[in-house]
């Protein structure tokens, strides 16, 4: 087993307490009230304080038996339970999962905090609480175990904890298409996880990491590939890579914090982890690797194209996660673990940022998303501002945020590790994600507030005026808050958490300074096992930061001009009206990839249904059972036909036989 | 007294000329028997047929059997016949028949007679006649002449006959007896007078009723 | 001692198959009760003169004990038979076996 075998207990708390809170939340919900948001919070901190506390226990190393090859084992094993002789249950806390509970819990309980605010007075309050500590116990249970079934446990509990909290106001049908949307791709990939499983389980005869890990050398290149394969089908599914991202933008349906948690800290990253978690495997697969970082790449580029045309502010801040966990997959892909794995940790801090600061936006202005109907909000909404800049900055790789560190050392990476079409492809988005996000910071923040301006001369599409009220008045919160017509300074709740997220925003990115010498590189000593690097790639890593530079600062040039100029701003509606208008087919429909979907898989499963359901059922096989049921009487009305009750040909039938019985001894002879 | 025994001696054209005329009478009245319109004549038919069959015996040297052929055939059995007659003679309607149910069976009824006889034939020119190992069970010694049949010690006698079913076959004419008893009682039961049971009769038929009729209501229930 | 028959075995046999066949015939032919009766008298004896012909050219009594037993049981069986018909036939319309078809399934 990986990590050192003892009693921590503190572990199983932190893995243990936001369960008990959600439960408590579920079945005592209605008394609970309002109290049920800060016992919520509270599970979340004391996860929190105890992941803290067992940093020590996640960081310890201990050489393992010269018997034994040569093994450092890293973290913490805390055995659960034995479920076969064989198999047993357990925790494993090593500075993988070390770093991933850590934002889990962390981020997970400012954005708990922040959710006080946001949702108060709906009227599911303590169910929200209740969903939310769930999925926390769900994703801990996913990076904790030490077992690919216990992982797999976590995976399905997740999946089932973001369709509760993406279709939470159930009433909008919009809200519970997306849900099941969402349900449906996950369960897709984790039918590749179970197919991973079964082969791996075939060759090694074992579930746990450390077990599987030693003897992946009995699967041969074929059997190895299928795993890494199967396995990806279940990130791409819960990371939302292509061709399984569709589900992620639809997802923004849930409240605000909810897709601050799940749909941009923690829930999609869950891919990453199980790449770098299974980084044995990958290493000895080049395959596998180039397909797991090709489409890492394609889908940041993908997510960055598609984000540049969009106007739902959540929908840019979703294509822009996309993205960037495009970026994430490409690094653990091509076997940057260190700095996928960092650059998770810096998008948890800008990205929560961005989406709580989002919710300010949409908390202020009730509940408007579209960013053409935003505008001037720099002046109302400062704090707000502010937080959005930074979170702006930092994704787009300033220097000196901590976006900046983590991206480099991705793309750096790919060119490291021999794909210099991945290393372009991963410049070029970061110039595109300058632009959009700027573009996104600059219709927001600038100009003049257009709230007031019809929606038809801004070019959006005028809803019925029916399904707009009754999706506005269904699930929304209960009681409005007085006067939220207009823009209004947020609670201390909301802003307390966004606040603090601005620290790491700036400063997580600083862990990777110094290289090979830095903290993070230390603190991940003996994680992965490196490769060794065959060839020392023409383009330094100075040279490459000054390209990524040039472009970005193209992007933020280019989205100034066309919205952050004097002229821009003041001719805002026309432009944004234009803009709206003209934007190509390819670009609205996502390149056509949900129609292609729709008709693929879709469409097939309701022929096959319905092919089945009034054809093969009722005629093929009620027909098999009619016809067993028809031949019988058949066959009776047949011999029937030999009862006449004659005597006469009874007597016949006699005669017969005895002239059968006398022709077979006339000619046999009776010897 | 003398004896003409037969030994190895071919029989004279005398034998041969009453054989071919028996057969003929015996296929002429089987076929007047199965043929003729009223029954009484079929009876009439099958009396000239056991009359012939009788000869035949004699001509075979059993003369004992021929003689209860004429005893036991033509004198009891087919008095009986004509008693059955004379009985449904006096019904509803004397021996008239309902519709022909199985009008087609003619064709198939002779076909199958006719691979019958087919097959008769094939045996007996390709079958050998094997001669049994016991040749003789019976203590007679020599053949009967026509006017000596009854003397012991002659085949076919009645001396010698008698010998052989009591002592040899013994169980065969035991069971044989028993067989001609449970003749008795089951024709006795059958045609017997019924008045003593008719009071119990009718309880049977309507407790044979009921029951019908409760199966039925069961059944629709 | 060996039995000499004034004709050669095969005609007996033939004739005794004939006679027999001739019963067959009449018992599926016909539909008087009666006449399928005598019929079937018929082919018991059709037997028994097969029987006494085997029995002459062996020299064996077993012949005529059996062709007796034959007689017997033909009679037993001719009386009941008989009796049967009575009992079926004695208030029925038509004295037809084909009206007996309560067997008919």
């Amino acid at each position: 087993m990986l990590g050192v075998d003892g009693s921590y207990p503190l572990i199983v708390a932190l893995w243990l307490l936001p369960l008990a809170g959600a439960i408590l939340c579920w079945v005592f919900g209605p008394q609970l009230k309002q109290v049920a948001g800060w016992l919520a919070c509270t599970a979340m901190g004391a996860s929190f304080v105890l992941t803290l506390l067992s940093w020590q226990a996640g960081t310890q190393t201990r050489v393992g038996d010269s018997n034994v090859a040569a093994t450092n084992l890293l973290g913490a094993h805390q055995a659960l339970f034995s479920w076969l002789p064989g198999f047993d249950f357990g925790l494993l806390l090593d500075p993988l999962s070390l770093i991933w509970a850590f934002i889990i819990t962390g981020v997970g309980f400012l954005i708990h905090v922040y959710s006080m605010g946001y949702m108060y007075g709906d009227r599911a309050y303590a169910r929200f609480f209740a969903y939310m500590n769930f999925f926390v116990f769900a994703m801990l249970t996913l990076v904790l175990s030490d077992n690919f079934v216990g992982l797999l446990v976590g995976w399905g509990l997740v999946g089932l904890a973001s369709y509760f909290l993406i279709g939470f106001w159930f009433e909008r049908p919009s809200a519970v298409a997306a849900a099941r949307k969402a349900f449906v791709i996950n369960v897709a990939g984790d039918v590749g996880i179970m197919l991973a499983i079964f082969i791996l389980f075939a060759y090694t005869r074992s579930l746990g990491f450390g077990d599987v890990f030693a003897n992946a050398g009995a699967l041969g290149t074929t059997a190895l590939l299928a795993v890494c394969v199967c396995l990806f089908i279940g990130a791409a599914a819960k990371s939302a890579q292509i061709p399984l991202h569709t589900w992620l933008p639809d997802a923004m349906e849930g409240p605000t914090p909810v897709s601050a948690l799940i749909h941009a800290a923690t829930m999609v990253t869950a891919g990453v982890y199980l790449v770098a978690r299974c980084a044995p495997l990958w290493s000895q697969s080049p395959k596998a690797q180039l397909l797991v970082g090709t489409i890492g790449a394609l889908t940041a580029l993908m997510g960055a194209i598609l984000g540049t045309a969009q106007w739902d502010i959540k929908r840019i801040l979703a294509y822009s996660t996309m993205s960037q966990i495009g970026y994430m997959i490409m690094g653990v892909g091509v076997g940057a673990y260190e700095g996928g794995v960092a650059h998770f940790f810096t998008h948890a801090f800008f990205k929560a940022q961005l989406f709580l600061g989002s919710g300010l936006i949409i908390h202020a202005l009730a509940n408007e998303q579209d960013v053409r109907r935003m505008g001037g909000l720099a002046k109302k909404l400062p704090f707000a501002f502010w937080a959005m800049t930074i979170g702006v900055l930092a994704i787009c790789g300033i220097p000196g945020f901590s976006g900046f560190f983590s991206k480099d050392q991705v793309i750096y990476g790919a060119l490291q590790h021999g794909h210099p079409w991945l290393y372009a492809i991963g410049i070029i988005t970061a110039g595109i994600t300058a632009y959009y996000m700027f573009r996104m910071l600059l219709v927001t923040f600038a100009g003049e507030y257009r709230g007031n301006v019809a929606p038809g001369d801004l070019g959006m599409s005028v809803p019925k005026s029916a399904d707009a009220e009754t999706e506005a008045a269904a699930g929304t919160q209960a009681e409005p808050h007085v006067g939220d017509t207009h823009a209004h300074a947020p609670g201390w709740l909301m802003a307390v958490p966004v606040g603090i997220l601005i620290v790491p925003t700036v400063l997580a990115g600083w862990l990777l300074f110094g290289g090979e010498h830095s903290a993070w590189a230390q603190f991940f000593a003996g994680q992965f096992t490196v490769s060794v690097l065959q060839n020392i790639p023409p383009i330094s890593e100075g040279i490459t930061t000054l390209i990524v530079l040039v472009l970005v600062i193209a992007g933020i040039a280019i989205a100034w001009i066309r919205y952050g100029t004097e002229a821009a701003r003041s001719n805002a509606v026309v432009r944004l009206r234009d803009e709206s208008v003209r934007m190509p087919g390819v670009l609205v429909h996502a390149f056509y990839v949900d129609a292609a979907i729709d008709v693929l898989f879709v469409r097939t499963s309701k022929f096959l249904g319905a092919a089945f359901g009034e054809f093969l059922d009722p005629q093929v096989i009620d027909g098999a059972v009619r016809g067993a049921v028809t031949s019988a009487s058949l066959l009776g009305s047949l011999v029937r036909w030999l009862q006449t009750g004659l005597v006469r040909a009874y007597a016949f039938i006699l005669v017969l036989g005895a002239v059968c019985l006398l022709a077979y001894y006339a000619i046999v002879g009776a010897h | 007294m003398a004896w003409r025994d037969f030994e190895n001696a071919a029989p004279g054209a005398g034998w041969m000329i009453a054989f071919w005329i028996l057969a003929i009478v015996l296929i002429a009245s089987a076929m007047w028997v199965i043929s003729a319109s009223k029954p009484v004549y079929s009876v009439v038919g099958l009396l000239v047929h056991f009359t012939a069959l009788a000869f035949m015996f004699i001509t075979l040297s059993a003369e004992f059997l021929a003689a209860i052929q004429i005893i036991v055939y033509s004198g009891a059995i087919l008095v009986l016949f004509l008693f059955v007659i004379a009985l449904l003679s006096s019904g509803v309607a004397p021996f008239s028949a309902g519709p022909n149910r199985l009008p087609k069976i003619g064709i198939p009824a002779v076909a199958l007679i006719l691979i019958a006889l087919g097959a008769t034939v094939y045996a007996t020119a390709h079958v050998s006649l094997q001669t049994p190992a016991v040749i003789s069970t019976s203590g007679a010694r020599m053949l009967s002449t026509v006017g000596f049949a009854g003397e012991a010690d002659v085949f076919g006698s009645v001396a010698d006959f008698g010998k052989a079913l009591f002592t040899v076959h013994l169980l065969p004419f035991e069971i044989t007896a028993f067989i001609l008893m449970v003749a008795v009682i089951g024709v006795i039961l059958l045609a017997g007078d019924q008045t003593p049971y008719v009071a119990s009769r009718k309880r049977a038929v309507a407790v044979q009723r009921e029951l019908r009729e409760a199966i039925l209501r069961g059944g629709e229930e | 001692m060996s039995g000499v028959l004034p004709v050669a075995i095969a005609n007996y046999i033939s004739l005794s198959a004939i006679i027999f066949f001739i019963g067959v015939a009449g018992v599926l032919l016909r539909r008087n009760p009666l006449i399928m009766l005598m019929s079937i008298e018929l082919m018991w004896n059709a037997a028994n003169l097969l029987f006494l012909a085997f029995a002459r050219v062996w020299l064996n009594n077993a012949g005529h004990v059996f062709a007796f037993l034959v007689i017997t049981v033909a009679a037993a069986e001719a009386a009941i038979g008989l009796a049967i018909v009575v009992t079926v036939f004695r208030s029925a319309q038509n004295v037809d076996v084909d009206e007996v078809r309560t067997l008919h399934g």
